[in-house]
């Protein structure tokens, strides 16, 4: 029940989790106890919208999407339901699966266009399905019963035996949410787990780093409707009627605040954001007209209180709990090494042919060719705008190139996707690295590694470039020039036959400029081919083979480093005008 | 004028409310013995049914606060807010009580729909002033509707345009919503069977702010009356905007445009030529039971009553007469409720063997220069077409004693 891609350190989150579990168990368990049919109507609620919040922290919270479908898939979940109970008379055998499978097929259609778009035009899509499902609602009289909804679904039962309201259903929804957390826990863990923290981080990055981040967003974005499924149909079988409002926008944003106050990203946060936003009104009723504006500054409170959400509350107290034991100077045992992943296949020369790419009127890449042969070491120059990062991005997939072709070796990179590209062994860093904050060191170089390869390689990766000693360090409390070899370290997890390295010098100071240059000649023995692109030409001069020189997208030098600086295509490109 | 009579009301009601007290405190010593009894009121007072949901809430207390110490009833409002869990929620809240005898419950078509299985099951009767058909019917024990239902309610509202009216080209704007297409339904049919064509049929969605659109297509179609069952924010937005185009057609509005509050939008120029069905208007009648009904709501709420008010409060008039009969328990009240006849303030209560308690809908009109309509026609009385000379305050006092199917003063009290 861990909290991926939370601030909180590791300790803490560990802690978290007897935490929260503790306060789950001890409320559920003592309210079926002694509760009234008040309270347990209200606990049964209160599971049911955890069910549809452990759906939706799949997708926001994992895999960092703004998906406003989740309140459309509760909603269909609880209209086949009501349809399968009121027309067919069929019980929960039946319309839990189905509850399932209608909203997940719903959603593998609309997940490929939409799970390929990026943050906020993810929201806008996924609000159309919303609008579209809540206008089916509507209009579609005969079906769904209009604005009037469909009465009379029959109450929880499985092969003909009723679960009868109070105790019995209370405790076969929260079975039921276990369920769903074991599920939930299970997509989220190990290595996994790792991936769409840094998938969150940075997407971008991710591809790079060889992970479809379609195909884990799609999985996300399924598996979230058939959790949202799920409890529409038990709502439908707790409440006997669904109308409108179950698809409505306002079960959406219920949805998003439970995970946002509960702690995004994490299980627990959406069981605990379910429980409390549910219970919540119930405690304010006594306050008559002011419930409203004490519900409101309670969530404000919530928010500014705790960004974290309620189970980084806990997590960070956990920390100070687990850490006020431990003595001082203690660190948490570190993972033993193993050797650094081979290279994937046999070096092969990275070939660039006729590449061009526009952007509106401008000619970021034109006409250029080049090749890079194995185990050597080119550094990229030129002044900004040049096309240094497009050509970076043309060779690694990023970028789509208008005319031209980039090979590696036999194999055509050019029109492949990213992650396809890094697979072949090309690795790229950025000039902001899009480490994942939350995870230490050695986490965000487990998340480059092959699928197969031990978790304990990454400590060899980083002991590799210097980094072991940081490993347990969470990235968002690395110095810049720990930052950069940890890049480097992630990058060399990808067992790569190229490396493309956009400005990696960048913040570091001279100590930390020769420990990289070091590293990057000992890549090169290793007979990698690695691209340098850098504004630093005495940092290139040292460790390049040759340099080449772009200027507004054409190469106007390529030759020896100790030559660079005397061209005067090279000046003039720096200069703006002939020497 | 209208001073005088409201003081003399009030006088009345209060003389009426005292001497009530007194007859029942010397007469009902086995209801004073008794233990107290529990009336909660589950009304929607946030969202967009709250202006509704706080007149029913008025309604209620106003019949609950004004009931003698002697009945022993405590009463308790809940927000249902307007979606079916937070009625349900709220219902499971009280419900399970052993002294609960009879729940004032929203008038949200889909709210009741939610709570009607709960109440069924607890054997508890509620009330309410939903007009959505679906809330009542042959199954269904423990709903008492103190309203009249769609069916009712939308017949009289076409045979007023066609029969009485003379209208034969309606143009019909309805809402997306329960109530909207509950009445859209049974308007159409209504309008099929009297021979009426419909030249436009319209569906809004109550966030629709500009009806330029829907004004325009509807009068593509060439209608002789604008037949609007609308909630009150759409119904005052399309008059106002009907008017301000130059379209002077005749509108016959459904229930909402009865409300003072949905007046209060418009002009009184601007309601000139407006109709509307509902089941009574408070403001509109000046006989003694009524203005002192009416003053007692304004000096308790500072607002003006309208039918939801006015049927929640003879409904629960209805259950308080039961209770001081010595129905004790909500079974008893309930049977009380089935098979009893009760005199209201807006007209005589008694169900149709499905918990249909109201059977009356009156047609009020606007004369374009004051907020407060007149009564002009009842379901079920001759029908007769609104005399557009008639006086600004047209409701006389002899009106109410002409009628035999109400109360002249809040009963039993």
């Amino acid at each position: 029940m861990r909290g991926f891609g939370g601030s909180a350190p590791d300790d803490g989150r560990k802690a978290a989790l007897p935490i929260t579990v503790g306060i789950v168990v001890w409320l559920v368990s003592g309210l079926v106890a002694t509760g009234t049919p008040y309270d347990l109507r209200v606990l049964t609620v209160a599971g049911i919208y955890a069910l549809g919040a452990l759906g939706y922290q799949l997708i926001f919270g994992f895999a960092g999407a703004l998906s406003l479908a989740q309140g459309s898939f509760f909603g269909l979940g609880a209209y086949v339901t009501a349809i399968l109970g009121t027309r067919y008379g069929l019980d929960g055998a039946a319309t839990l699966p189905l509850a399932m499978l209608v909203p997940t097929a719903l959603a593998l259609v609309v997940s490929l266009p939409v799970m390929r778009l990026q943050s906020h035009y993810v929201a806008l899509a996924t609000l159309g399905i919303g609008q579209v499902v809540s206008l089916v609602a509507i209009h579609w009289i005969s079906v769904t019963g209009g604005s009037n909804g469909l009465a009379g679904v029959p109450g929880f039962a499985v092969f003909g035996f009723a679960v009868p309201r109070g105790v019995p259903l209370c405790l076969v929804v929260w079975a039921l949410v276990g369920l769903g957390v074991l599920g939930a826990a299970w997509l989220g863990r190990g290595r996994r787990g790792l991936v769409l923290a840094q998938m969150r981080a940075d997407p971008v990055v991710a591809r790079s780093l060889g992970i479809d981040t379609t195909r884990l967003g799609v999985g996300l974005f399924l598996a979230s409707a058939a959790y949202g499924g799920a409890a529409g149909a038990l709502m439908a079988h707790t409440q006997h009627v669904v109308s409108p409002a179950a698809v409505g926008f306002g079960m959406m944003v219920s949805f998003l605040t439970m995970c946002v106050v509960g702690g995004r990203g994490r299980i627990a946060g959406a069981v605990l954001g379910a429980v409390l936003l549910v219970h919540l009104p119930e405690w304010l009723r006594g306050f008559a007209e002011a419930e409203r504006l004490l519900y409101g500054l309670g969530l404000l409170a919530a928010i500014v209180l705790a960004p974290e959400g309620l189970v980084g509350l806990i997590e960070a107290a956990g920390a100070r709990l687990v850490g006020g034991r431990r003595a001082p100077g203690e660190r948490a045992r570190p993972a033993p090494a193993a050797p650094l992943p081979a290279a994937a296949a046999a070096p092969a020369p990275l070939v660039v042919e006729r590449l061009s790419r526009r952007y509106g009127g401008i000619r970021a890449v034109d006409d250029l060719s080049l090749t890079i042969a194995p185990g050597s070491l080119v550094g990229v120059i030129g002044p900004n705008g040049s096309g240094k990062t497009t050509l970076v991005n043309l060779i690694t997939g990023l970028a789509e190139p208008d005319a031209g072709v980039v090979r590696l070796g036999d194999r055509r990179l050019s029109g492949r996707a990213p992650e396809r590209i890094a697979r072949l062994g090309v690795a790229r860093s950025f000039q902001a690295g899009g480490l994942p904050g939350g995870l230490t060191a050695a986490e965000a170089v487990v998340v480059a590694l092959a699928s197969g390869t031990p978790a304990r390689v990454a400590r060899a990766c980083l002991d590799r470039v210097g980094a072991g000693e940081v490993a347990e360090v969470p990235c968002a409390a690395l110095p810049a020039g720990a930052r950069r070899r940890v890049e480097l370290a992630r990058l060399l997890a990808r067992a790569p036959r190229v490396l493309l390295l956009d400005e990696p010098a960048a913040g570091l100071d001279a100590d930390e400029r020769a420990r990289l240059a070091e590293l990057l000649v000992a890549e090169r023995r290793q007979g990698r081919s690695l691209v340098v692109v850098e504004h630093d030409v005495p940092f290139l001069a040292a460790i390049a083979d040759r340099v080449i020189c772009l200027d507004r997208g054409r190469l106007v030098f390529d030759g020896p480093a100790a030559a660079v600086a005397a061209d005067p295509a090279v000046r003039a490109a720096y200069l703006g005008c002939a020497p | 004028m209208r001073q005088s009579v409201r003081s003399a009301g009030v006088r009345r009601f209060a003389a009426v409310c005292l001497a009530s007290a007194v007859v029942l405190v010397s007469a009902a010593p086995a209801a004073a013995a008794s233990a107290p009894v529990y009336v909660p009121v589950l009304v929607p007072l946030t969202g967009f049914l709250s202006l509704e949901g706080t007149s029913q809430r008025n309604g209620a207390m106003l019949a609950l606060g004004l009931a003698p110490t002697e009945a022993g009833v405590h009463a308790e409002v809940f927000d249902t807010g307007t979606s079916p869990e937070g009625a349900v929620t709220a219902l499971e809240r009280v419900i399970g009580r052993d002294d609960v005898v009879a729940i004032a419950a929203s008038m949200l078509g889909t709210q009741m729909l939610a709570m009607r299985p709960l109440a069924e099951a607890y054997r508890v009767p509620l009330i309410t002033v939903s007009g959505t058909a679906s809330v009542t019917g042959p199954d269904t024990r423990y709903v008492f509707r103190f309203f009249p239902a769609d069916p009712v309610a939308k017949r009289a509202h076409a045979r007023y345009v066609v029969e009485t009216r003379g209208f034969r080209r309606p143009a019909l704007i309805t809402q997306t919503t329960a109530y909207g297409q509950s009445g859209r339904a049974h308007l159409l049919e209504a309008f099929r069977s009297l021979g009426a064509e419909v030249v436009a049929d319209e569906v809004i969605d109550p966030t629709v702010r500009d009806m330029l659109p829907v004004l325009t297509r509807v009068a593509a179609g060439g209608p002789d009356v604008l037949v609007l069952h609308l909630h009150a924010g759409s119904t005052a937005l399309v008059i106002r905007q009907a008017r301000a185009i130059g379209r002077t057609w005749p509108i016959v509005a459904g229930s909402a445009m009865h409300q003072p509050s949905t007046a209060a939008l418009l002009a009184p120029e601007e309601l000139a030529g407006v109709c509307a069905e509902t089941a009574s208007s408070p403001i509109s009648e000046d006989r003694p039971g009524m203005a002192a009904f009416v003053a007692e709501y304004r000096a308790r709420f500072d607002s003006e009553p309208d039918a939801f008010a006015l049927g929640q409060y003879d409904g629960m008039n209805m259950v308080l007469d039961a209770i001081l009969g010595g129905a004790r328990t909500a079974e008893a009240v309930r049977a009380a409720l089935a098979e009893g006849t009760h005199r209201g303030l807006a007209m005589t209560y008694r169900s149709d063997g499905t918990g249909n308690m109201a059977h009356t809908v009156a047609i009020i009109c606007y004369d374009g220069t004051s907020r407060r309509p007149r009564v002009v026609a009842r379901a079920g009385d001759p029908v007769a077409p609104p005399d557009p000379t008639g006086p600004a305050e047209p409701v006389a006092p002899t009106e109410a004693a002409e009628r035999t199917d109400v109360a002249d003063a809040p009963p039993g009290r």
